[in-house]
């Protein structure tokens, strides 16, 4: 008998064929195709900036790229979980009919996520030169920052696909999960902007970390500590491991609960 | 180590037969409280052992629901088994009832790569044959077309050519000649038969007598989830008509004289 994780590892290139018809799959019938991985965070940018800007004002200096930058790291979050969520009971006949790797749709899940990350930060980069913002040098932790995010989407993407299986509830509790945790990340706010107390619960969401990490690099030249960094290292990979063992858990007997 | 392409020893399977399936949370925490039992145990397979050799045709009979279709998917590891193991030498390729995974909103092609890539054939592999397959299954003119608007015949014929043209090292197909005309039916046969001559091992499972009878080398009667018998075709089906007509009740006898 192989491990999973061996198993993983040698179906590593069936993950990226695998995203590929996800995506395919994701814009089938549609006009615009892939042109949506653009215009979804256009628009919201757009309502949010018009709520932020002329309602509520925050005095958030560069505030369209600090909300752009906060939707995009917060979208790559949601679509991975929330593509991985249907990614098993969407394959139920595939699931029944053949054996293959059960981690290879909720993986693949977050690859597609990535791909769709790598599109909206296009998006970014035009706003920052329409702007004329020059990013300070440590931008270039980003993809650091963003890597940390992907190992958090797969940490999350696994079991839940798994969950969903088993129980066909987990796709309302992870839809509220995701439109609370859009609030309750620093998108369109700045984190100390909350009272002390809420900022003390708060602190502890992986989302927030690597958002706020995110706008110092991006956008204020101030390198995480290493405190912060030691934290996010941390609670991702325990989220990440738990996930695993989840996921470890339920996979062999899923094609029978199909 | 045994030179068996396939040995299977005590396998045993059991399902729990949900009368109110608990599939949400919330239903699984009030049920807990609940004293009421919404499942039973059944028995699908029970201490199964066999083996089948390179190049062995091998059948399954029985009745519906005595075991056939959850053996086909265990040796398949689509499901895995309670006790006892599996052990098979090689890729192994399922046919089950008809597709082969395919996915309906992909296009024919796309569904080839993809089911087969999924049971892990190399995508260089396939570009090569990706033209004989289409041409094997006769649907040229449909190999860009999605699955989901497919008849049931094609997929089953596309399942199959796509099992075949990989050149798996184990077949496993059941009840795949339900479908297909004459014609096709014949290219199936043929194609099985050359996959023997090469040495590969192949499971067969039919309610139809005549190809059990033809073609499989042995063949195992499954009753009630347990070996009836493991024998020459001959003495298998003689075992499977004799046990139909022990039991009355479950199929009527006038019948019988159709089956065999």
């Amino acid at each position: 008998m192989t491990t999973i994780r061996e198993e993983m590892w040698k179906t590593k290139d069936i993950l990226f064929n695998f995203a590929i018809s996800d995506l395919k799959i994701r814009y089938r019938n549609s006009v615009l195709g892939v042109l949506w991985s653009f215009i979804e965070p256009l628009l919201l940018l757009a309502v949010l900036f018009v709520v932020f800007s002329t309602m509520f004002r925050f005095e958030i200096p560069n505030f369209p790229i600090y909300l752009l930058l906060g939707i995009i790291c917060y979208r790559f979050f949601q679509n991975g979980t929330t593509i991985a969520l249907n990614s098993l009971t969407n394959r139920s006949a595939t699931i029944t009919q053949i054996y293959f790797p059960r981690s290879i749709p909720g993986l693949s899940a977050g690859i597609t996520s990535a791909i769709m990350l790598v599109f909206e930060l296009a998006v970014l980069g035009i706003f920052m030169a329409v702007f004329q913002f020059t990013p300070p040098i440590t931008i270039l932790l980003l993809p650091l920052i963003l890597a940390l995010e992907f190992i958090l989407v797969l940490g999350i993407a696994l079991p839940l696909s798994i969950l969903n299986v088993k129980f066909k509830d987990t796709e309302f509790i992870w839809g509220v999960v995701i439109s609370a945790g859009f609030f309750l990340t620093p998108i369109f706010y700045q984190f100390d902007m909350l009272p002390q107390a809420i900022q003390n619960v708060l602190q502890f969401s992986p989302m927030v970390q690597l958002v706020t990490m995110a706008h110092h690099v991006v956008l204020y030249g101030i390198f995480p500590s290493v405190n912060t960094i030691l934290y996010a290292v941390g609670s991702i990979s325990t989220i990440t491991v738990i996930g695993y063992l989840i996921f470890r858990k339920y996979q062999a007997r899923i094609a029978e609960e199909m | 180590m045994s030179d068996y392409a396939i040995s299977v020893k005590n396998v045993s399977k059991k399902f729990k037969l949900f009368h109110e399936k608990r599939d949400s949370i919330y239903e699984s925490a009030a049920g807990f409280f609940q004293k009421k039992r919404h499942s039973e145990i059944l028995q699908a397979l029970d201490d199964i052992s066999f083996n089948v050799k390179h190049g062995e045709i091998f059948g399954i009979i029985g009745r519906n629901g005595d075991g056939k279709t959850t053996l086909l998917r265990i040796i398949s590891k689509i499901y895995s088994p309670d006790s006892g193991s599996v052990d098979v030498k090689g890729r192994v390729i399922p046919v089950l009832s008809i597709g082969l995974g395919f996915h309906p909103e992909l296009t024919a092609v796309t569904n080839i790569y993809q089911s087969s890539i999924l049971l892990g054939f190399k995508k260089e592999d396939i570009s090569k044959r990706i033209h004989e397959i289409i041409k094997f299954a006769e649907l040229e003119r449909f190999a860009d077309t999605k699955i989901k608007n497919f008849s049931a015949g094609m997929q089953m014929r596309l399942a199959f050519a796509t099992s075949v043209l990989v050149d798996p090292d184990i077949l496993l197909l059941d009840e795949v000649f339900a479908i297909g005309d004459l014609n096709f039916q014949k290219k199936c046969f043929d194609t099985i038969m050359s996959f023997k001559k090469r040495g590969k091992a192949i499971i067969f499972v039919s309610h139809d007598m005549e190809p059990i009878k033809n073609f499989c080398d042995t063949v195992m009667f499954l009753k009630e989830g347990k070996v009836g018998k493991i024998g020459s075709p001959e003495e298998s089906i003689a075992a499977y008509v004799d046990y139909l007509a022990k039991h009355p009740e479950i199929n009527p006898k006038e019948n019988l004289s159709d089956i065999v």
